[in-house]
């Protein structure tokens, strides 16, 4: 499962990085630091919680 | 506030808005709405088209869904947040005599990017996640404190005994301000949210200028002699690559003090109202205090308060609506979040629902910069009041008052414990 990020509309919502601050790295300033994630096994749910958190719909889950 | 519960005059209708979109609605003064915000949201999500034109308050539009709410709030092109656009203001500036004092505006509120981006950089991490993470201990003291201090005397208004002084006293920490001149800034919140009421130009103009000149000393003095806070941080930043001038931290602290007060005071408000009318939600809570987070964000949803305004910046058809540039148009938030296409049963607060994704703090390159602030001091005042304060309950001698308009919430929540 992979997940990809449309990080230039980031706004700072980090509510991605409240569900898992493993999964979703933010920057010094709070804007998610990546584009893509592969996720590791056994953090598919995470993942899902994740990209369904964010109020910007800019995570979507890449599933194999 | 029920004495300007009395709607305004009405405007004339433009020629490009049709029957079908019109809907009288008055945000300020409606009486159902003053009486009870929420549930008239709810009746209007039924009743009104989902994108409305009122002729209340010199007419303007009202956008109801969740969906429109989020296109809208992420098209800064289409909506604009210069609702006197900037090149107008530098052209009134420029007019005014040499020597004019600096007539502060609340930025990056009022503009839109590529400068948005860069008067808001300079504050991003300083309210990242990372950055309130090192506020934690400090807010929870504060917490503690107040709610103490209202449970020595048994009940109390907690508006006043604790919404209202937490946020301030958290702003002035932020910003290195002497704690001894409490007293005036909370005067000022005081006074900055009875005016949002009217929107007289010149009422607001002074009371950013009172705010500016109590704190001009210590702005001044943090240049001089930096210190670990906000202030000198912000003369050590940079806008568009140019060091930061007197004019942008009063800019800064204008914005950061009228958006980052009242709206705090309303959310906690909204919170603990709803608890004291709901004691099986309390009991819940006190028996699994980590379901407190989850709580918050629920009554985040569930009573969503704030209305920011946009205008719009070119002729366009928004969903089907026509509107024309210069119309203006409120991202009517509480009802994008009661909105049932997205949320089911959107009245029911509901621990337990499925998507729980608000948008309390709006969307687009404006989504709130205390946002991350803000949670982190509900949740504190919530798990503080529910450790300490006994089954509370809204006094029935004391009835709830509430205001409109751009914030909107309770004026009073009196409260009683046995």
């Amino acid at each position: 499962m992979k997940i990809k990020i449309d990080k230039a509309s980031c706004v700072g919502n980090a509510r991605c990085a409240a569900v898992s601050p493993e999964l979703f790295p933010l920057d010094e300033d709070g804007y998610i630091a990546v584009t893509e994630i592969d996720v590791p096994p056994g953090m598919e749910a995470l993942a899902r919680r994740g990209a369904r958190a964010c109020p910007e719909r800019i995570i979507i889950v890449v599933e194999d | 506030m029920n004495d300007v519960s009395t709607n305004s005059p009405v405007a004339q209708r433009p020629a490009h808005v049709t029957d079908a979109v019109t809907y009288d609605f008055d945000m300020f003064g409606d009486a159902a709405y003053v009486a009870d915000p929420h549930k008239r949201i709810l009746d209007l999500v039924k009743n009104a088209p989902p994108i409305f034109w009122t002729p209340r308050n010199g007419g303007h539009w009202m956008l109801m869904t969740h969906s429109a709410n989020f296109h809208a709030s992420r098209d800064t092109e289409g909506f604009s947040s210069e609702i006197v656009p900037q090149a107008m203001i530098k052209a009134m500036m420029a007019k005014m005599p040499p020597g004019s004092p600096h007539i502060p505006q609340p930025l990056p509120i009022t503009i839109d990017p590529p400068d948005h981006t860069a008067y808001r950089m300079p504050l991003q991490r300083a309210f990242s996640p990372k950055a309130m993470l090192g506020l934690q201990k400090s807010i929870r003291e504060l917490a503690v404190d107040l709610i103490e201090k209202m449970k020595a005397k048994g009940g109390g208004n907690f508006v006043d005994e604790v919404a209202e002084p937490m946020p301030v006293q958290i702003f002035l920490k932020m910003f290195g301000l002497p704690l001894e001149r409490q007293q005036e800034y909370r005067t000022l919140v005081k006074e900055h949210m009875e005016g949002n009421q009217n929107h007289d130009p010149r009422a607001i103009v002074a009371r950013m200028l009172k705010l500016t000149s109590i704190m001009r000393e210590t702005v001044l003095e943090r240049k001089e002699n930096p210190q670990d806070d906000l202030i000198s941080m912000l003369w050590q930043s940079e806008i568009n690559g140019k060091p930061t001038t007197l004019a942008d931290l009063e800019n800064y602290c204008v914005v950061l003090f009228t958006a980052g007060l009242d709206t705090v005071v309303n959310g906690i408000s909204h919170g603990v109202l709803h608890l004291a009318k709901n004691p099986d939600l309390q009991r819940e809570l006190r028996a699994n205090p980590e379901k407190i987070h989850g709580a918050s964000e629920e009554l985040l949803r569930r009573y969503t308060f704030t209305v920011p305004l946009r205008r719009i910046a070119k002729d366009l058809n928004f969903q089907g609506v026509e509107m024309k540039t210069n119309d203006r148009v409120m991202l009517f938030l509480p009802a994008a979040d009661l909105d049932s296409s997205e949320y089911p049963e959107a009245e029911r607060y509901d621990l337990q629902r499925q998507n729980s994704v608000h948008i309390a703090f709006g969307v687009g390159p404006h989504r709130c910069l205390g946002s991350h602030l803000a949670r982190l001091e509900l949740q504190i005042v919530y798990e503080e009041l529910l450790a300490r304060v006994p089954e509370f309950r809204l006094d029935p001698d004391k009835p709830v008052t509430y205001h409109g308009g751009h914030v909107v919430g309770p004026d009073a929540v009196w409260l009683r414990w046995n």
